[in-house]
Formats: structure tokens, sequence, C-alpha cells
């Protein structure tokens, strides 16, 4: 199975080697090592999380004055390091602070003396980041910083704090826990790294991320490599993604740690609810009915970045599917429920399954259509058929779609053959996801998602089969476009031919109503789309795209608004076309940015989005510029012009609504 | 049908819907490749950005520049957005038939009939019917043009731009060589020192 070591993902290399020590000789003493991208040195300022309040965003700063690994295999945290630690003013009791002067605003105290609060051991995958601590004490041992130093720096500071005697000292000895302060002090000649703390708070969001998601594997088929690098790419754009990852990360962090099971046991269980999760998200249900919630739900998965970022989430709600998955189940080994959670769940649960759909691409597609053609489809408003399956009777194929409507649940199917209860299970939680999230409100998932991470850790069904799902890296439907559920549903319908053009309505009219004349005059149920009128399309008439439920129900209604004409309350009769819509996917380039190699860029590129300041007339991109406003002008005023031309046409061939009495 | 309560509600439902609209602005010539979050920071220099709707491209060519709704916190915000923002994207005020998802308007309803064949007006309707896929097909040719027209020009200033660079390059080749300077002093012509 999976063997993998809890931080195979998250590079890891020795650097330097010191002396061998410990009783046994069994500790490897080291003078650095990289991690995660970062080279750490001894003495080295780093950032570390907070074990106890995973969620915090507040870092202790420390530096690292030991580093070691156990050789032995039984160790429970092989590496570990020592860390001396620094105090922030605010971790010090104000009445502590009195008569001391001059508190800067980046400014530590060293902690120095005996004492609890000195230094710890820690396991080396507690550091978050690094960061720069130059010291500004005017000691005459201490290498003076420059003020460039100074200002760059993350931190800077000059006393200490006197852990023994709770005292801020100005004065500093010459051993610090059993270090000599040369090695606190300025190191001469060594300049250290100046990281933003802002860079580094974001390395953190992502660290732990990729610490825990990145024990991942190919099970999502997501290159590990670009996690890392999309990752710290990703970080300004998806704020809320990452606000999210982050905490979740900073959560699952601290189980890891604190459980004190091996990081290796630990990520093995994850790894494998991970592909569990994903078969059963991605087999599972899909959430309609509630439109409104859907939009919600992707709203606020809308355009995360990357496919990795996605699957991510996916996963993660996935991983609340299993937990569901046991809450619902009613095997007598399943975890304990939270009931009140599991609402919370479903609808997470409702999320993940929507997103692990849609990530999961169109590999359902083919699937999906050949049970249609099986099924019986019911003509609800607004659903859409899936094939019903229960593969928990062991009946159909292990593909399983349920649909959320559905009365049976597979709850009630008692599970017969122990090596489909898994699926059954999957599927009795499917249905029931599928209820709540069709009967839940609008989920809201800030605080959630979170919460679902801090449960994670606990443990998981350890007989679940791994079903591989391969993830077709889809590369047209990829980092920028998450398609709408709407859009989703409405590629669908055009595969099956279902999808319908309606024109010449009155561009007032809104979605519903369309929906409505679609009822009333040709007894058909179906979901409409209002077009927007925008600058490219004519604004004196109105499109709607519409989905029929079946071919034939759109055939008929095409038929009829042809052959005879159906008038609205306008004076317009409807016409009706089958729609082909573009397929999905963006495009690689657009006309008008002109892709100027690194070294041609002299000047600031000029950037569609970023609104520019005017820019001066002698410059080249400002001729370029005119040309293109020009270019657009006219071809605006064209466009403008054929639709005049056209609503004059039109109004001349106005019909009557009335009808003629004969 | 709809009694005077339900009138009400959609009264009001259609007036928020308005406000609503009167703060949104329509963006237009955006970059495909802009993504949400690129798009909330770069208007959020106006003020707080309330909502960003990328209006999908179902129907038109491929090669259509995105449009974007992005609703403001106030009216005032939407008409500074609209006059600052300068090229190359476009903005102007939204208008309600951008919003796919709004409400109906309050008080109208839809009538329908089917129209006889024998009706005189049957044929008028049938004309206006191939009318409208005639106007149809005008427009998305229109719009493929504009777009083609867009590629050479595209195309064009690309061209221009490099070569301008290489000019530039060139230019500063020689003045670092030291070139510049030798031919300057044997044309006697100023010429400035060899920049790092």
């Amino acid at each position: 199975m999976r063997e993998a070591s809890g931080d195979e993902c998250l590079e890891f290399k020795w650097g330097k080697k010191r002396i061998v020590g410990g009783k046994k000789k069994d500790v490897q003493f080291y003078e650095s090592f990289t991690f995660d991208g970062d080279e750490y040195s001894l003495y080295d300022s780093v950032l570390v999380g907070d074990a106890n309040e995973p969620d915090s965003h507040e870092l202790f700063v420390a530096k690292i004055i030991k580093i070691w690994e156990h050789t032995n295999k039984r160790a429970k945290n092989p590496r570990q390091v020592k860390l001396l630690w620094f105090f922030r003013p605010s971790e010090i009791s104000p009445r502590l602070l009195e008569g001391v002067q001059d508190v800067l605003a980046k400014e530590l105290f060293l902690a120095s003396g005996e004492g609890p609060g000195l230094a710890n051991v820690n396991p080396l995958e507690a550091i978050c980041g690094k960061c720069s601590v130059v010291c500004i004490s005017k000691d005459k041992r201490n290498p003076q910083p420059t003020d460039e130093e100074i200002e760059s720096a993350d931190f800077v500071f000059r006393r200490v704090f006197d852990v023994g005697s709770s005292r801020v000292l100005d004065t500093i000895d010459d051993k610090i826990a059993g270090v000599d302060v040369m090695f606190l002090f300025n190191r001469a000649g060594s300049k250290q790294e100046a990281t933003n703390v802002q860079k580094v708070q974001e390395d953190i969001n992502v660290n732990p991320d990729s610490l825990k998601l990145n024990s991942l594997p190919a099970c999502v088929s997501v290159p590990e490599t670009e996690d890392n690098s999309i990752e710290s790419s990703d970080l300004r754009e998806s704020s809320y993604s990452r606000e999210e990852g982050k905490e979740k990360g900073h959560s699952k962090l601290a189980e890891e740690r604190s459980n004190k099971d091996s990081s290796v046991q630990e990520s093995t269980v994850h790894l494998k609810d991970h592909d569990v999760c994903e078969a059963s998200g991605s087999r599972g249900n899909h959430c309609d009915g509630n439109k409104a919630q859907e939009r919600e739900v992707t709203k606020q998965f809308t355009k995360l970045k990357s496919l990795p970022a996605e699957e991510r989430y996916s996963n993660t709600c996935e991983d609340s599917d299993s937990r569901v998955n046991h809450s619902s189940s009613e095997k007598p080994q399943a975890n304990d429920v939270k009931n009140p959670l599991a609402k919370q769940k479903s609808m997470l649960a409702a999320a993940g399954e929507r997103y692990s759909k849609e990530s999961s691409g169109f590999d359902d597609r083919p699937q999906k259509k050949r049970k249609l053609d099986g099924s019986d489809g019911k003509g609800d408003t607004g659903s859409f058929k899936r094939p019903r399956d229960i593969s928990s009777d062991g009946k159909r194929g292990s593909e399983a779609f349920k649909r959320p409507k559905d009365k049976e649940t597979g709850d009630e199917v008692p599970p017969e053959k122990p090596s489909l209860v898994k699926e059954k299970r999957d599927l009795g939680v499917s249905v029931s996801e599928g209820r709540d999230a069709k009967t839940a409100k609008k989920p809201s998932f800030d605080g959630r998602l979170l919460k679902r991470a801090e449960e994670l850790a606990d443990d998981y069904e350890r007989g679940y089969q791994v079903i591989e799902v391969k993830q077709k890296p889809d590369a047209v439907n990829s980092k920028w476009f998450r398609p709408l559920p709407w859009e989703e549903s409405m590629r669908e319908a055009e595969k099956e031919e279902r999808l319908v053009l309606l024109q010449n309505l009155d561009p007032t009219y809104t979605s519903d109503e369309v929906q409505n004349i679609v009822y009333s005059a040709l007894n058909e149920q179906s979901t409409a789309r209002m077009i927007e009128r925008t600058s490219v399309t004519i604004s004196h008439t109105g499109e709607a795209l519409v989905i029929f439920n079946s071919r034939q129900s759109a055939e008929r209604a095409i038929k009829r608004l042809d052959k005879g004409c159906l008038l609205l309350s306008s004076g317009r009769p409807l016409v009706a076309v089958f729609a082909k819509i573009n397929p999905p996917g963006k495009l690689s380039s657009f006309y008008g940015h002109t892709k100027l190699q690194k070294t041609q860029m002299r000047r600031e590129a000029r950037d569609a989005v970023s609104t520019s300041r005017g820019s001066q007339p002698n410059t080249l991109e400002y001729a370029m510029a005119m040309e293109w406003c020009l270019h657009r002008a006219r071809s605006d005023h064209a466009f403008q012009m054929a639709i005049k031309r056209q609503l004059e046409v039109k109004k001349s061939l106005r019909v009557n609504f009335k009808a003629k009495l004969p | 049908m709809a009694n005077p309560e339900e009138e009400e509600g959609e009264e009001e439902k259609y007036e928020s819907f308005l406000s609503r609209v009167r703060r949104t602005v329509y963006v237009d010539e955006l970059t495909p490749h802009a993504s949400k979050s690129v798009v909330e920071s770069a208007f959020s220099q106006f003020g707080t950005v309330k909502e960003v709707i990328f209006l999908p491209n179902y129907l038109g060519p491929k090669e259509l520049p995105t449009g974007v709704l992005i609703e403001m916190e106030s009216e005032q915000k939407a008409k500074a957005v609209i006059e600052t923002v300068s090229q190359p994207v476009r903005a102007s005020a939204a208008r309600p038939a951008m919003f796919s998802d709004r409400p109906k308007k309050p008080g109208r309803r839809i009538q329908f009939r089917w129209v006889d064949p024998s009706d005189d007006e049957f044929d008028k309707a049938q004309r206006v019917k191939r009318l409208v896929r005639k106007h149809t097909a005008e427009a998305a040719f229109m719009i493929k043009k504009q777009l083609e027209e867009a590629e050479e020009l595209a195309k064009q200033q690309s061209e221009t731009v490099t070569t301008h660079h290489k000019k530039f390059e060139m230019i500063d080749k020689l003045t670092y060589d030291g070139v510049a300077q030798e031919l300057a002093g044997r044309y006697n012509m100023k010429c400035g020192p060899p920049h790092r």
C-alpha cells in the first residue's frame, strides 16, 4: 500500500554533519538542513507555529541552537531541533515591561537565564519558515548592522528577557542556553536572508497545506512538484481559499504533531481516506435541485487557480464525506456521529461532490450518458436525470450515481456483502447528503471547512478499499475556468441535444419568465437562462438558452415554434433552434496583449487588468493604445449602426398581437 | 394572477435590483486570463468591490473579450470607476439586461397566442422569424470581422514593438560597449558616457 513517510513530499535534506552523540551513539547532530525549499542553518531565526492553537496566526520566533536526528528507528520524532525563543513584547506581561524604554515596533527580546520558556526541543517539522532577526545591540561583540539591514529585517532585538527573574535586561551574558553569545549576535559577513515576514506568513499558509495535502498521492494524478510551485504563486490570488487552507493546514499540523502517531501512519491513513473519499465523492450524486444553493457553493469555489488546489479542496470535502460516511452508516463500527455537524458536513459534502464532480472532468460523462438511456426520467422541473444505481446490491456496475431526490435510500438497503459495504456506505452518504444538500439553505462555508479539517485526524475506517480514481488532468477545463452549475447542465444538455436557443424574446424578460412561457405555451418543463445583453450582443432582442428534459421535447418545441407562430405580447414571434455553445476552457491568447519577452520589458508592461493611469503621450505604448482605441471605436460604431438598421427593419414588420377578429 | 402583496414584494425586489444595477459597472474588453481575484483587487482601488460576476460567453466566438460586472458599494463609486477606468478595458454603467438572474419587472404579465396559419399575420410572423435569424447571422459576422481586425492590429503592433525593442537594444549595446563614443568622437558629436 502506501508506505509513504509523512513528509516524503516536503523535501527534506540534511546539510552538514557534525558530531555523533547520545548515550548510545545514535544521535547525529547537524549544522544545516533543507526543508521545504528553505535552507536552515544553526543559529538561524525561524518561525514556529503554535501547537496548542492551531488556528492562530500567531507565530513564535526562535533561534535554532541545535539540530539532530535520532538514528534509531523507534524514535517518535526522529528529527528535532532545539529552539531558543524570542519574546514578543506582547508575550510579556505589561507590568514586567514597565520601565523598559523604547520598545520598538518590531523588537523582540531574546530569552536568557534559566527556567521554563528559555528553549524547547521541537520536532523539526514544527518550523514554519525563516525570518530575519537583526541584533541592534550596541554591545561591542555585536557586528553592527547597516540601516538597510535594520529596515529590511523582520525583527530586531537588543535586549534579553531573563526567564528566571522575569526581567528585561540590557546586558547580555556570555552564554545563553549553553550557547556562546557570539553565535547569537549578528554574524559577521554572513547576511541573513531578509525574507519578508509577510511572505513567510504566506509560506506558512502554504506549508501546512502541503504538509497535509501533499500526502495525497498520485491517485489524484496531481504532480507534487506542481503543488509546491503553484502554491507559492497562488498566494496572492485566492485569498479566500488560502485562508481556509492555512487554517485547515494548521489544525492538521497540530493534529499530526499532537497525536504522537508516527507521521507515517497518519499520512497513510489520510492517504487511504482521500482515495476512498475521492471515490465516494466522484461517484456521488449531483446536488441539483436547489440551484441557488449550488450557485452559492460554486461561487465560493469559483476561480480557484490550479487543479491541484481544487483537488485539495475536493479532497478535504471528501474527507468530510468519509466522516459522514461513518456517521450515517448503520454499521456498528461506525464512529460517533456528531449530528449537528452532519448537516454541515453534508452541505460541505455537497460542495465537495459538486467540486469533485467538476474536477473529475468529463470522465464521468460518457458513463452517465450510457446509463441515461436506460433509465427512466422523472420530469421534474430543474432536475436532471441521473441514472439510479444501487451498487450496494451489487446489481449494477461499480459506478454509482444517486439522485438526491430518490426515495430509496442507501441507508435502508441492508448491507449485504461486506466487500460492498464501503460502496453502500458511500451511497448512503450521498443520498443523505444529497437530501440534506437539497433541503439545506445556502450553506456558508467559511467556518465549516476549518472544522472539518480538525475532525479529520481522528480514526478513519481502516478497512476501506482503496479505489484509484484517476482524475483526468483536464488541460482545457483548467486553471481559471470553473463551470457554474447551470453551465454544467447546459453542456450536458447540449451534448444530448436538449439545448435550445430561443430568440426574439423581449430583452427584459427574465429566465423565470422564459421558463413559464415554455411551460404554458409548449407544455414543457425546462430551465432557462437569459443571455446577458452586452456590448457584443444585439440589444433590442433577447435570447435565452433553454434546457429541455429530453431530446424529443426539445425537438417538439422547435418544430412547433417553427411551423406555427408563437406570438408573445410584445408582438414577437419566438424563434427556436438547437443551440450550439462554445466548448469550455480559456483561451491561450488574447488579441491586444502583445507578449513581451522578459528582456523586452524596458517599460512597464501594459496590463489590461490594472487600470493604468493615463500613459504619457510620448511613449510607444501610448501610440499603440491609441490605435486600439481607434479600432475599437470603429468596431463599436459599425456594430451599432448595423443594429439600428436591424431595428428599423423589424419595426416595419411588426406583427399585431391582437388577433383580428375573423 | 399575482395578488397585491406579491406585487409589492415584486416591486421591492425589483427596486433593490435596480439599485444594484446602478451600483454595478460593466467592464468590457477584459482579457480572458483575468481571474476574479485579480479583477477584484484591481478595482478595489476605487472602493470596496462587493461582487464580481463574469459574464459567460456561450454563443459568441471564442476570442471574444470577457465582460465583467463589478458591483461597487455605491452609485458614486460606480460612477467614479466608469470615469477613471482607462484603456484598454472599458467601463460603463450596467444595464438590467446584463444580469441574467434578475427579478422580473413587477406587474408584468406575458401573454401569448398561437397564430393561426390562416391568419393574415401568419405570414408576417414567419417573415419576422426569418429576419431574426438573419439578424443573428449578421451580428455574428460583424463580431467575427471585428475580431479579425483586432488580430491584425495585434500582430502589427507586436511587430512594431519588437522592432522598436531591437533598436533600443542595439543602441544600448553600442553605448555600453563604447562604440557610440568612438563614433561620436569621430564625427565631433556629443555622446553620453557608457552607463552600466
